[in-house]
């Protein structure tokens, strides 16, 4: 019982709020939620470095390409390429049907499941990048596709999701 | 003013890589752990809709033939079960026929073709004759001033494959240096050896019919360019050579 009573001061006490502390601590400012995307340099010359590039990599097979995408991003750390974002698209579903015309019509369905990992990595020095193409396409497993091309607003934007009510109203409003 | 002649001559070589189209087989130590991978993913995944439907059913049936409750709800029932289509993907898969992994040309040891060794890199191998030696090379080209060594490597391929190859060359740097001094009875001040830079292309498509060969070609692995290449080449060559 001494554990459960609590010895809450009220409000008209002296004591009340003798335990807070937030208001000692420096004011945080509360961070923007949207983040801005260019962030891409070239220098051109002698040391030509690719900006930001995106390793995309589609498969039906889940395990296979988590693992492979896995696989990549170690071999970036190790290489000491800098890897900015390693994410995953949404999942497309695909309907399979089958439309058999011998004697009865029927429709078998197969649900195919399409994922996609994106490695995004900045700072590859084009001396190296068709050497690391070359490895990456060399154990590359079998049902993976793999896509390697620069970053683009249209990459970032895809990631987002579309409010219509929003647009709607800007619509409206202009 | 222009620059002193330089003693040595520049040649570009284009390695063409034809990419494998298929895996190669595992190991021992690699069988085993995709078998252990496989089990362990099996033991914790969860049921899939159609495994869950199957047990269900089995279950129904279960109680039919001890007795006769579920009548009403075999009304509801579709006609197919998960057991029959089951079945029917079975014989799907049986009269499925993948293509062979060994192919004609493997078999006779034909190496002029492509669809040979369908699991490695197969590398383009020319005849050329330099100096009063004919020897197996990869193609090269002499290069001529004002234009980029990389345009050289592809003015190579395309002398000796014709003009219309789907080929992607990687980058503007080249891979790998041979040079070599000529022997005293042709060394002049201005001529003294040849150094050739060597370049690396993907082969895109593999239908060479429109390719017009002006020469014997080889397309030869990596094991198999001992047997003609000669050793010093054949060091250097190998050193940017990935298998």
């Amino acid at each position: 019982d001494a554990l459960l009573g609590c010895h809450r001061s009220y409000r008209s006490r002296p004591t009340h709020g003798i335990g807070k502390f937030k208001y000692l601590l420096p004011k945080e400012v509360p961070k923007k939620r949207k983040e801005k995307v260019q962030m891409k340099e070239i220098s051109a010359g002698t040391e030509y470095q690719y900006g930001d590039i995106n390793i995309q990599m589609t498969s039906y097979d889940l395990c296979l390409v988590e693992h492979f995408a896995q696989y990549v991003h170690r071999l970036c750390n190790r290489l000491s390429i800098q890897v900015t974002e390693s994410y995953a698209m949404p999942t497309k579903t695909n309907e399979v049907l089958y439309l058999e015309e011998r004697g009865s019509k029927m429709q078998l369905d197969a649900v195919l499941t399409t994922h996609q990992r994106v490695v995004q990595i900045r700072g590859l020095s084009s001396t190296f990048a068709p050497i690391l193409l070359e490895v990456i396409q060399s154990s590359q497993p079998e049902g993976v596709h793999l896509l390697m091309k620069q970053h683009t607003e249209a990459d970032f934007k895809s990631r987002l999701k579309s409010r219509p009510e929003l647009e709607e109203l800007l619509a409206e409003m202009s | 003013s222009a620059a002193a002649p330089r003693p040595w001559r520049l040649f570009g070589a284009m390695c063409l890589l034809r990419l494998p189209r298929i895996s190669q087989p595992l190991e021992k130590e690699e069988e085993e752990m995709v078998a252990l991978m496989e089990q362990i993913e099996l033991e914790k995944s969860l049921y899939s809709d159609h495994e869950m439907r199957k047990l269900e059913e089995e279950e129904q049936l279960k109680r039919k033939m001890e007795s006769s409750y579920d009548e009403d709800e075999a009304h509801g029932k579709t006609v197919i079960m998960a057991q029959d289509l089951e079945e029917k993907w079975e014989q799907k898969f049986l009269r499925f026929k993948a293509a062979p992994r060994i192919t004609d040309a493997d078999k006779s040891n034909n190496r002029t073709s492509l669809n040979r060794k369908l699991d490695s890199n197969l590398m383009l191998l020319v005849k050329q004759k330099i100096g009063n030696q004919e020897l197996w090379l990869l193609p090269q080209v002499e290069w001529q001033p004002g234009e980029t060594l990389r345009s050289t490597a592809e003015r190579a391929m395309a002398t000796f494959l014709g003009d219309h190859i789907q080929a992607k060359v990687l980058g503007n740097a080249p891979y790998g240096i041979y040079k070599y001094k000529f022997p005293r009875a042709i060394r002049t001040e201005n001529n003294v050896g040849a150094k050739v830079f060597f370049f690396k292309a993907f082969l895109q498509s593999s239908d060479l019919s429109q390719a017009e060969l002006k020469a014997d070609c080889l397309w030869v692995t990596k094991k198999e360019l001992g047997d003609y290449l000669k050793s010093e080449y054949l060091k250097k060559v190998n050193r940017f050579l990935l298998d």
